[in-house]
């Protein structure tokens, strides 16, 4: 991989398609058609997202979160999340895979953004704490829920994010114009199903060695939400349906950036929502409010 | 040959801890890097085609694992000759019989494989109509005990024999399934219908390469029995895909393109690498996953130098159908 010279890649990213006009409107089908928006501009919308998920899975792994460095000048607050105690050791190193590729998919991306001539935004406020409260009261679950409190509610809390990144690149990869960040996207794309898949085996695995399905019914609780705020898309977990994608084709669910802010703000679909949920004031960058 | 091929898979190996202990930070600089392969224009068919070539032997593999019979001989048949076309045959060892599952969770899991390869199958043939090409010659039997060789693992192996080696026989296949589609990515001309569709394979194949892994990681519980395999596994696939240019005693393993599974020691947001990790996700130092060329996969399925001007043997004895082969 290491092979290729990064002089080439400036030089062939100095070409790139720049953040320059608004997005266009997310359409609001189940299976969207490419929208047309600047890779830049899809790229900070992913680093919002990845944001999201390295702090999660820092946190949980080691009881803090990003550092300003990686957090980028003028980052936002995070509210909530601690080290997970009981981890098993095989347990705490799934944590931490995932926390050193969710870090790694930040500084990345933000490194993608500055040579494609763009500026990769800064961290924006997350919320975990009232977010998960919220989720959990709008799922069924109860009134209130703490990823962080113990193993089981840890894979759940991980449930929330996983499958969502992967609709999320699946919908935003075939948008982008420039071949290498559409070869990265994928890439990302694929760690992210690596993961979710990783995540809904560990879940169903833990349920049967405990003899209980509670933590199963959780995240299925969790994933009928997702799709009564994200457009459908969602695959129930069980131990004879690990995979999350259509059942015609099998193939993987795709998601427009409205359909991905409606589950990340916690709100039904519908135009002009611009913060809630994990963004108490909303992504930054220009793909933050819903058009529909 | 065997030795030198095993000292070569080590140096692979360790030089890819080495890669991986030097963190995110110091190869950031590296971050996106285009691959330096040219590879010349080839059409959406051509691309399509190909990947039904490996979805077919996906799909053979888990129904054969799970039903014992091949896909054309299901309850419900996915036609392996299509458009005129003459199917290949698929040659297993002798009294084949299906695997004799013995945890319900991976019978379960190789279920709904079975199932989802059984459907791209049946979506590729759908989406390339006329020009969908039919199942090559397929090798369950030689083809294993030949990578087995390559791969340092003894003379033989035998993926139908239980949990653990149908796991590690699904292993060679899904992580080599993910590379391709992402390699294929880039190459697909139409961005409205059948990049969407290919990048959604793509997840699912992740999806399973992830599913895969967590499984075998967990069976292996920490003996390192199955883990060492998925190791020389993953090394015999890099070294398939990125042989040295000049004598392969020299392979550094520069470009090893493949990981294990195995633990490993990273940073996070501290500066020291003091947490231990599991390399479930096959992906790069920057954690993103690998994309192959379309000869870096023919070399891998089929023994040969990605150089090669066509690609015979091991799972594909005649060959691939279609343009790219």
């Amino acid at each position: 991989m290491a092979g290729a010279g990064t002089t080439a890649a400036a030089a062939f990213l100095a070409g790139c398609s720049k953040s320059s006009t608004p997005p266009s409107s997310g359409g609001g089908t189940t299976t969207p058609p490419p929208q047309d928006v600047p890779d830049n501009d899809i790229l900070n919308f992913a680093l919002n997202l990845e944001y999201l998920e390295a702090e999660f899975y820092l946190r949980a792994a080691t009881g803090s979160g990003l550092s300003s460095t990686d957090a980028l000048s003028g980052a936002g607050t995070v509210t909530g999340g601690a080290a997970v105690q009981g981890f098993s050791t095989a347990m705490q190193q799934y944590a931490v895979e995932i926390a050193q590729d969710e870090l790694n998919h930040v500084r990345a991306i933000q490194e993608t953004i500055s040579k494609n001539s763009g500026t990769p935004v800064a961290r924006p406020n997350i919320d975990f704490t009232n977010a998960f409260n919220a989720l959990a009261a709008a799922a069924g679950i109860g009134s209130s829920f703490d990823p962080f409190s113990s193993p089981s509610a840890f894979l759940v809390g991980a449930f929330v994010f996983e499958d969502v990144g992967v609709t999320a690149y699946t919908g935003a990869a075939p948008a982008i114009t420039n071949t290498d960040i559409l070869s990265a996207a994928a890439g990302i794309q694929a760690v992210e199903a690596y993961h979710a898949a990783e995540i809904r085996t560990l879940l169903v695995g833990m349920a049967a060695t405990n003899k209980d399905q509670t933590y199963v019914n959780y995240a299925n609780q969790v994933s009928a939400l997702r799709g009564k705020l994200g457009g459908g898309n969602e695959t129930m977990l069980s131990v004879s349906s690990i995979v999350a994608a259509d059942t015609t084709n099998a193939i993987a669910f795709a998601r427009t950036t409205d359909q991905v802010l409606h589950i990340v703000y916690a709100t039904a679909p519908g135009a002009g929502v611009k913060s809630g949920g994990f963004f108490p004031n909303g992504l930054n960058g220009s793909i933050s409010t819903t058009a529909s | 040959m065997a030795n030198t091929e095993t000292k070569q898979l080590d140096s692979i190996i360790s030089s890819r801890r080495a890669l991986l202990t030097l963190g995110g930070a110091a190869l950031a600089g590296l971050a996106f890097a285009p691959r330096a392969e040219a590879q010349s224009a080839v059409s959406d068919t051509d691309i399509l085609n190909f990947a039904l070539n490996l979805e077919y032997l996906e799909a053979q593999f888990y129904n054969l694992a799970v039903s014992g019979v091949t896909i054309d001989k299901l309850p419900t048949p996915i036609p392996v000759s299509v458009n005129g076309a003459a199917a290949g045959t698929v040659t297993l060892k002798p009294s084949f019989m299906k695997v004799p599952f013995a945890l319900p969770p991976i019978q379960a899991y190789a279920m709904e494989t079975a199932i989802e390869e059984g459907k791209h199958v049946s979506f590729l043939q759908g989406a390339l109509g006329t020009a969908a090409v039919s199942m090559p010659d397929i090798d369950l039997y030689n083809s294993f005990n030949a990578l087995a060789m390559v791969a340092g693992l003894g003379s033989s192996f035998d993926p139908f024999a239980s949990d653990a080696t149908f796991l590690i026989g699904a292993y060679i296949f899904e992580d080599v399934g993910v590379s391709a589609y992402h390699g294929a990515a880039g190459l697909i001309k139409d961005k409205k219908t059948i990049l969407p569709a290919a990048v959604g394979i793509h997840a699912v194949e992740a999806y399973h390469a992830g599913l895969v892994r967590t499984s075998i990681n967990a069976l292996d519980a920490g003996t390192g029995t199955l883990n060492t395999i998925t190791q020389k596994i993953s090394a015999a696939r890099s070294m398939l895909a990125n042989p040295s240019s000049a004598s392969t005693t020299t392979y550094t393993g520069s470009k090893a393109d493949d990981i294990g599974l195995t633990t490993t020691m990273v940073s996070l947001n501290g500066t020291s690498a003091s947490y231990s990790s599991s390399t479930i996700v096959d992906c790069d130092s920057n954690s993103i996953g690998w994309g192959r060329t379309t000869s870096q996969v023919l070399a891998i399925v089929t023994g040969t130098d990605p150089s090669a001007t066509s690609h015979k043997g091991v799972f594909f004895p005649s060959g691939l159908n279609g343009n790219i082969k």
